[in-house]
């Protein structure tokens, strides 16, 4: 994202423009806050608030014989009640993680490719990885569901090795793999975009210097090109670690009997099992988790930008 | 330049072929002779026919379409807004209401945007709500591309515009405006695209008789998944690539601004 | 200009829809085309449907305030649930001559008392489909769920097997093996039936309530916990596919879980006599029998038998003797309390 970009501060305003800045900021101010930021405040509330006894929320103020009304802390004791939770928390980010890293080795040989193309080509193969991710994901995950199934070429080919070696045969589609394969082939032009740009803007003469100075082509790409690709690296993590955290889709379709993450669970207390006030809890944690994280992130970026 | 090495190239093949393979499955299979939509069976145009004699596949590629134009017509100018007072003043919280929304799980938005409009605003779930919510997320990846494009852009001319005494109306129409039109199309035709194969928050968002294509295809994908679906997405796909296609002569920065 | 003008007022006024329209918030997949056309035809308006695929889910939107719809068609334990809440509209039953048709044991269910609120529709057995050839070739019993829980019936069919997607549904499939009522909230029984879930666990191949049907027509799995008409659709498939196998359904003997699906008014609706015409049509004999023709779903339409494909009606999966009827049970709906017990239990179980 342009955020990592290091721009040059506009000029100071004139005066006329008080009256301007009010009126190009307001509309997407008020906007936003009405559909982005009290939705988020209200999730905030149902997290403190009782189920309805039919689903939904129970009422803030007294109503009738009901005795649930009002707020409360049960929704957080009952996600801190055991571990359970947590271990789907904890998976959903080693998930998260796994995919991530798994879009970058695959993005690396891709982006790099790119920035180093003559400049129609380059448009091409930018092209070319904008094109599968403008259809729709739903029927890219499912032509995962043909290709991974059983009586395919590719599942019968994995078990012909695994007999070969005494193995018992096993299932590719329903399974983590399944789920994993899923979510690096939704995600991974979301990391090919960004590194690109970072790397088209890498100098080839400091290569050509490294390389006149001796270094291996191991050392080049760890020493040179690593260190400075870094801002694209962790634009195209965020990129795909967060959408991933949230994904349900996926796992639904893809997944086997142990494949819930926290988008599941999310979702099924909403339109699963009725229980609002801790779908709002498992959210309001997810959200500071990400922040959390994303804050994480900005530090331990922070020093590496002076490269750019 | 240097050139590519080869275990480059066979990787970043290995990786393209990755990324085309399942297409390649979704394309033929659309001229699958087979209902199971499984195995290769024969060659038909079968699929494309009943597609366009299926009433209900057609509202929900009409919706789609409607839905889609709507809010990325209206993301766009709040994004371009947006965009424009990120760059030009200073606000703290702006970045953080414009950027936290394409930031955060797309679930969390369909779930908080539920409850907003059936607690809060009592709004009957439907085509409206459905818009909204499109345009929330939309806003964000607008602004982004116009500020990348007003960062790109030569502070100079505004200032010019202002000492020859246009007012910031006319410095806004004559000179800002023509400067951040590719931007604003690019932005639109992202949104466009966005809110066209949108599912997770669409599925929390829409009501009554609001079926959206990736609606109808995650339903189908529940019962029968009829090669109907493969035709549907790949007539989806060339409309994207069109769009994609015009985005990109439009402006160059559609690449970038699509990250 | 003004062209473009003319194209958003045009694009705008279609926002809006048609007077006459019924909504109908029903099933994936539970009424006939041609049923629809007919009745559109015969009332001169238009219905529109909206789509479920479990009742948690639409109780859900309706529960977050979806307003709109003239009729649902939930199952007992959600038609409990929703007249519970009041969202229910009473149906004036002298205004629906064909009633009469329903079996009287379809009516009058625990649900509704006196049926004020809902009419019968159509319903499914939870049962257990298999492909015919393998369990033959394995020689595994299938009048069981033995064959979904018991380790030493599940090495022989290891990762060919999915059950539900609902802990409901599961949760029942192990209380009934167990020997214990489906409707039992004793969380002790319920950890009993966890236990017992997590043991199978690892030789299924997934919790599956949609492409299931898929699987058993491709000949990828070979047992399934699943709905009756689901597995007679996927019979179905695959002889027009020409597979060189049978899927079939049988009904366990320690009972199944019986689901009722009646058709019920909602308060929001703006159409109910629009609504009110639609459940009498509904009840016409032949009519109602589109439906079980299409999907294979049990009927609970007595005038519906003679429409009725013979090859359906004497499936005694789809249509159970009386004596077996009496076995089936249908779901409770459950307080809040035990709804988030279930819900830590089902999580285990998802994660475990």
């Amino acid at each position: 994202m342009s955020r990592t970009e290091a721009h040059p501060e506009p000029p100071a305003l004139a005066p006329g423009e008080v009256r301007t800045r009010w009126i190009v900021s307001t509309p997407p101010i008020l906007f936003l806050s009405l559909f982005f930021l009290a939705p988020f405040l209200i999730v905030l509330l149902a997290s403190f608030q009782y189920p309805g006894e039919f689903g939904g929320l129970a009422p803030l103020l007294a109503q009738g014989d009901s005795p649930d009304h009002g707020l409360t802390w049960e929704n957080y004791q009952f996600f801190f009640s055991d571990t359970l939770f947590a271990e789907i928390f904890l998976k959903s980010f080693l998930v998260a993680a796994l995919s991530t890293l798994l879009c970058l080795v695959m993005a690396y040989p891709v982006a790099w490719l790119i920035a180093r193309s003559p400049k129609g080509r380059r448009d091409l193969l930018v092209l070319l990885v904008i094109l599968p991710f403008a259809s729709n994901f739903l029927i890219r995950v499912y032509a995962w569901m043909i290709i991974l199934g059983p009586q395919q070429a590719l599942a019968q080919g994995v078990n012909w090795v695994l007999s070969a070696l005494g193995q018992e045969p096993v299932n590719l589609l329903f399974s983590p793999f399944a789920v994993l394969v899923g979510m690096v082939y939704v995600h991974l032009p979301f990391m090919i975009l960004p590194l690109a740009t970072n790397l088209e803007k890498h100098d080839p003469l400091w290569l050509d210097a490294a390389r006149d100075l001796g270094a291996t082509s191991w050392q080049r790409f760890w020493r040179v090109t690593w260190p400075l690709s870094l801002p694209g690296v962790f634009a195209g993590s965020a990129l795909v670690f967060i959408p991933v955290l949230g994904m349900f889709a996926i796992p639904d379709i893809l997944g086997g009997t142990r494949d819930m993450l926290i988008g599941n669970l999310i979702k099924d207390q909403f339109l699963g099992v009725r229980d609002w006030p801790f779908g709002a809890t498992l959210s309001i944690l997810l959200t500071l988790a990400v922040l959390g994280l994303a804050g994480l992130a900005t530090w331990a970026g922070k020093p590496r930008r002076g490269h750019d | 330049m240097t050139r590519p090495s080869p275990w480059l190239l066979l990787a970043a093949g290995l990786v393209y072929a990755f990324l085309y393979l399942p297409l390649a499955i979704v394309v033929a299979y659309s001229f699958n002779d087979s209902r199971l939509n499984a195995e290769w069976v024969g060659f038909t145009l079968d699929w494309y026919r009943t597609l366009f004699n299926d009433g209900e596949m057609l509202l929900a590629a009409r919706n789609s379409l409607l839905i889609a134009f709507t809010a990325s017509l209206s993301a766009t100018v709040l994004g371009t807004l947006a965009g424009m007072a990120m760059h030009r003043y200073r606000f703290r919280f702006l970045p953080f209401l414009v950027i936290t929304p394409v930031a955060m799980p797309e679930i969390l938005l369909g779930v908080s945007l539920l409850v907003f409009f059936l607690q809060a605003l009592h709004l009957t779930l439907g085509m409206v709500s459905v818009i909204l919510a499109h345009i929330t997320f939309s806003i964000g990846f607008v602004a982004i591309v116009v500020r990348v494009r007003l960062h790109g852009l030569d502070e100079k001319i505004f200032e010019a515009a202002r000492d020859l005494g246009a007012t910031p109306w006319q410095t806004f129409r004559w000179v800002t405006f023509p400067l951040i039109l590719p931007a604003m199309a690019a932005g639109m035709l992202m949104a466009f695209a966005l809110s066209l194969d949108d599912f997770v928050i669409t599925f929390f968002t829409a009501g009554v008789g609001v079926s959206t294509l990736p609606l109808q295809i995650y339903s189908m994908i529940k019962i029968a998944v009829t090669p109907e679906v493969n035709a549907v997405s790949t007539l989806l796909m060339l409309l994207t690539l069109v769009l994609v296609i015009a985005a990109s002569r439009l402006d160059k920065t559609f690449m970038k601004g699509a990250a | 200009m003004s062209q473009v003008m003319l194209v958003l007022f045009l694009w705008f006024t279609s926002l809006a829809q048609a007077a006459d329209t019924l909504y109908l918030y029903n099933w994936n997949n539970y009424i006939s085309d041609a049923t629809i056309a007919r009745f559109e035809k015969q009332c001169g308006c238009k219905v529109v449907q909206d789509y479920y695929s479990d009742n948690e889910e639409m109780l859900a939107k309706l529960a977050a305030g979806a307003t709109g719809y003239d009729l649902i068609v939930p199952t007992g334990n959600a038609v409990e649930a929703l007249i519970r809440s009041k969202q229910l509209r009473p149906i004036d039953k002298s205004k629906l001559p064909h009633l009469k048709n329903i079996k009287p044991e379809f009516m009058n269910r625990f649900f509704d008392p006196g049926n004020r609120y809902s009419v019968p529709y159509a319903y499914t057995v939870t049962l257990i489909g298999y492909n015919t050839a393998r369990i033959q070739a394995l020689s595994l019993p299938t009048n069981t769920w033995a064959l979904i829980f018991e380790p030493r019936y599940l090495k022989k069919i290891k990762g060919r097997v999915t059950v539900l997607d609902s802990q409901r549904e599961l949760m029942a499939a192990a209380m009934l093996y167990l020997g214990y009522d489906i409707n039992d909230t004793d969380e002790a029984k319920w950890k009993q039936a966890r236990d017992l879930i997590l043991r199978a666990k690892p030789y299924w191949a997934a919790f599956n309530a949609s492409s299931y049907i898929k699987e058993l027509t491709l000949g990828n799995i070979w047992v399934v916990h699943g709905y009756s008409n689901d597995i007679f659709q996927a019979d179905a498939d695959a002889q027009a596919a020409g597979r060189p196998f049978r899927i079939a359904s049988a009904l366990p003997r320690e009972g199944a879980v019986l689901a009722l699906d009646s058709m019920v008014l909602h308060k929001t609706g703006r159409h109910p006599e629009l609504a009110r015409r639609f459940i009498d049509f509904m009840l016409e004999g032949q009519n109602s029998a589109e439906l079980t023709n299409l999907i294979g779903s049990g009927n609970p339409n007595q005038e519906a038998m003679r429409y009725i494909s013979p090859e359906i009606a004497d499936n005694r999966a789809v249509f159970p003797d009386a004596s077996v009827m009496a076995h089936l049970e249908m779901m409770r709906d459950l307080d809040r309390k035990s709804r988030r017990v279930l819900n830590r239990i089902w999580t285990e179980i998802k994660l475990r």
